[in-house]
């Protein structure tokens, strides 16, 4: 099955070399072979079956045809042994930490601002920017209570963050979804490994949320808000609601009264303390940001800043996470930490600068464009793989609107074998992949052991997005390893 | 590592005039109405399968009757969803088959009502349980699949079948893995209230065809044989078996299905059980407005039970409509009462 399978060039996350798998994947590469294709693809049969009764899938927006889809699902799982994680459980908490203490920084203080290491006009051009949120004090002093972030592995299998996602990250469903199936598919692959449980992130995030909560409540009542049943990720708003055990709402089923927030309920209207938020800023609420959005409430903004109700994640914390901010976050960790940052940005270059726009320009044939407002994979500009007219668009639109836009060098991600179907070029393959750890962060940061690995499906992509026909596979943190226990000792620690 | 200050926050009370109410943790009004139409039509797909089924059956080997007879036979099962009924040339029974079951412009078809019946279960994930919504969304991808009409022409029987299972399987399901707090009441609530409607209805129309014109020529065993097409229809013919042992009387047939005690088929003890989710209801809710359905439920109930044998002598349709019309009073009230709009 491994056939024709081409590790050159590229970090490879199973193979040191070709044909010699790494420590910690000598199991599952020996099952792997040991099994044969026909046994391989009943369980990826049974694993399609079981997403798709379980209704476990998403929308894709400009696909017309099917509104619903399963997200592709390889059954291959990525290990990540103890050492490394312990690197970049350290690193993330370092970030959020930091992030939080830049939110909250921004909203009130402005002190990174006055110190000139963050400049000012980088944050008030931002359009995630919230001047509503000016002074006004949240809950606990926390802004990212939830985070993503992506990492990726450079040539060398350094991780670095490629960006976080502080406002409403998704997928973190499909983490615990994927396990639950590699689980009923592959149970005897768990016996040889000690993978850590994951299982706990539902009640770590109810944790959070009811940490937050306003200082009059006793009891909060907890609730998730959703778009509703359209929005791409509602299976996941549905998952945590049902996995927390809080109830599930839509902004038609909440109203305003004299700046506190009621459900409608058979038994009339209660008092709703917490919201986990899956709306972005924008729908909020229709009479402080876009008064045609349907989704919101009206006088929750009102609400919120009272501190009558607490919101999660915190309105505005889109200024953390935007891409032109994102080469600071290093400074950041600098600036209120006083510590090195354990996990290094990718190179990037901000068009608002002169200098870096110049060598953008020059440079587009071998750069990532990004735009700094778009994410999940659109509004990019792939450097390497593009036409000479769609650079030249890009330039124009860079020149347009400097701001808008960031650049870096093409990273090569690590690649994973995937299962790429039957025939000659079939079997498994490398497919370049990137990984999502989830963060909470309530009482202290908690860092869930695992998180979603994305996998770029077509040959040769970068793009690992849902929404640009990536998959995923269920993602494996290893225990600290034991000294009989072979598997868990990874090769480059034994030399 | 900077700590972060607290935030000091006097408390503030709380308007206490909205947030009465028991403690048993509420519902939205939005998911209530959602658990209601799920369970509606579940209900409503069971009937039309099996309908459908009994009419195929049926048909099958009385070649000789009169067309008209047969068209307005099968023009029955529509009506009792009021579809529209397509025009058809020739031996209508399997494209009025396959307009009832499968066609996707029928909106009153069985897959129009599995489709209905999983968008609202997917809405209210969080209140039903796993179990329900794997057997919902399992019924729904058969429906859905590619093949599915071809198996349907292949055999409507076993396709039929696998649609009254999946609704007695998940009725089994809702009975034994939810709380029955509210929203087992309102799933309750919904199916009792659909099999009533559709039995009334049903019983209506063949009343109407059996004892209409159309009817006369046939001779005795033809005729209960559509009296029995009536009691299967209704999921019926063993209860009543044991009841009349083979009398197939006209207005015993119609009183059995409006009026027998004891059988959950019957209108009697849907509109019973109704009266008894909607009190359940009201008790956890203290919603004052249901309280009009409540009581028209009841005075149907007690109506229901009180009646006699020979109060359908004189008018067996003027009694079905009166209860259909209350049932549809009802649940305008329960709508009003308990829905969004």
């Amino acid at each position: 099955m491994f056939d024709g399978y081409q590790t050159s060039g590229l970090f490879d996350e199973m193979f040191s070399e070709p044909g010699v798998p790494r420590a910690h994947y000598k199991a599952i590469y020996e099952q792997l072979t040991s099994l044969g294709t026909e046994a391989f693809l009943r369980r990826a049969r049974m694993a399609d079956a079981s997403f798709r009764n379980q209704g476990i899938t998403f929308t894709v927006y400009s696909d017309q045809a099917g509104v619903e889809k399963i997200f592709p699902f390889d059954l291959v799982p990525r290990v990540v042994p103890d050492h490394e994680w312990q690197t970049i459980e350290k690193g993330l908490e370092q970030r959020i930490i930091a992030l939080n203490l830049f939110c909250q920084d921004v909203y009130q203080r402005q002190q990174i601002l006055s110190d000139n290491v963050v400049p000012a006009d980088l944050i008030y051009g931002a359009k995630m920017f919230r001047r509503e949120m000016l002074g006004v004090k949240v809950a606990k002093g926390i802004y990212v209570h939830v985070c993503g972030t992506d990492l990726i592995r450079d040539d060398l299998g350094n991780y670095l963050v490629l960006e976080d996602n502080g406002r409403t990250p998704s997928g973190v469903s499909y983490v615990l979804e994927n396990r639950a199936i590699m689980k009923r598919v592959f149970p005897s692959l768990f016996g040889k490994y000690r993978v850590r449980a994951i299982e706990d992130y539902p009640y770590n995030l109810l944790q959070t949320l009811r940490h937050v909560a306003p200082g009059h409540v006793d009891d909060p009542l907890i609730a998730v808000l959703t778009p509703g049943v359209y929005n791409s990720a509602y299976f996941e708003h549905s998952f945590l609601a049902r996995q927390m055990g809080v109830e599930l709402v839509e902004g038609r089923d909440l109203i305003v009264d004299n700046a506190f927030v009621y459900m409608r309920t058979t038994s009339g209207l209660r008092r709703v303390d917490v919201i986990y938020r899956r709306v972005d800023d924008d729908f909020l609420d229709p009479l402080c940001f876009r008064p045609d959005s349907m989704l919101g409430v009206a006088g929750l903004m009102n609400a919120y800043r009272l501190g009558n109700v607490s919101l999660v994640n915190a309105v505005g914390t889109g200024v953390c996470d935007d891409k032109a901010i994102y080469p600071y976050v290093p400074d950041m960790i600098k600036y209120y930490l006083r510590q090195e940052p354990i996990l290094h940005n990718v190179k990037t270059y901000i068009c608002a600068r002169d200098d870096d726009r110049k060598y953008v320009l020059e440079h587009l044939h071998e750069l990532v464009v990004k735009s700094t407002n778009e994410s999940g994979g659109y509004g990019m500009l792939m450097g390497h793989q593009s036409t000479k007219a769609e650079q030249k668009e890009f330039a124009e639109k860079i020149r347009a609107d400097p701001r808008n836009f960031i650049a870096q060098p093409v990273v090569q991600l690590s690649q994973h074998p995937s299962y790429v179907g039957e025939g000659a070029s079939g079997g498994f393959r490398g497919r370049r992949i990137d990984l999502r750890p989830y963060i909470l962060y309530g009482s202290k940061p908690i860092v869930m052991p695992g998180g979603l690995t994305r996998v770029a499906l077509r040959e040769g992509s970068l793009v690992v997005n849902s929404s640009q026909g990536g998959g995923s596979k269920d993602t494996w943190v290893l225990g600290p390893p034991e000294e009989h226990d072979p598997v868990a000792v990874p090769a480059e620690a034994q030399q | 590592m900077t700590s972060y200050s607290p935030m000091n926050i006097t408390s503030r009370p709380t308007p206490g005039s909205m947030a009465t109410g028991p403690a048993a943790r509420p519902i939205l009004a939005r998911d209530a109405d959602a658990i209601y139409w799920m369970a509606r039509y579940l209900e409503r797909a069971e009937h039309i399968a099996r309908s459908v089924q009994t009419k195929l059956n049926l048909l099958a080997d009385s070649g000789d009757l009169n067309p008209d007879l047969q068209r307005s036979l099968w023009e029955s099962v529509a009506q009792t969803q009021r579809a529209a009924v397509p025009e058809v040339a020739g031996d209508p029974a399997m494209p009025m088959a396959r307009w009832m079951a499968l066609d996707p412009a029928n909106p009153a078809s069985v897959l129009g009502c599995i489709t209905r019946a999983r968008e609202n279960a997917r809405g209210i994930r969080e209140h039903i349980s796993a179990e329900m919504w794997e057997a919902t969304n399992a019924i729904y991808w058969s429906v859905r699949a590619d093949d599915a009409s071809a198996r349907f022409e292949e055999s409507p029987d076993t396709f039929l079948r696998s649609i009254t299972s999946a609704s007695a399987l998940l009725q089994g399901l809702t009975d034994q893995t939810i709380m029955h707090d509210q929203r087992w009441q309102f799933s309750q609530l919904g199916r009792l209230i659909e099999r009533a409607d559709f039995t009334c209805r049903t019983v209506a129309c063949h009343w109407h065809i059996l004892t209409g014109p159309l009817a006369e020529d046939l001779d005795l065993p033809l005729r209960n044989i559509h009296w029995m097409g009536l009691l299967r229809c209704c999921c019926s013919i063993e209860a009543y078996r044991k009841i009349a042992s083979g009398d197939l009387e006209p207005l015993r047939v119609v009183s059995f299905l409006l009026l027998q005690e004891g059988f959950p088929r019957t209108v009697r003890y849907c509109v019973a059980g109704a009266n008894q989710a909607l009190e359940a209801i009201t008790a956890q809710t203290s919603s004052r407005t249901a309280h009009d359905a409540l009581r028209t439920l009841g005075q149907l109930d007690a109506h229901l039970r009180y009646s006699r044998y020979d109060a359908l002598n004189d008018d067996v349709e003027g009694f079905i409509n009166h209860i259909e019309h209350e049932v549809a009073a009802a649940t305008g009230n329960l709508q009003r009462s308990y829905s969004l709009s």
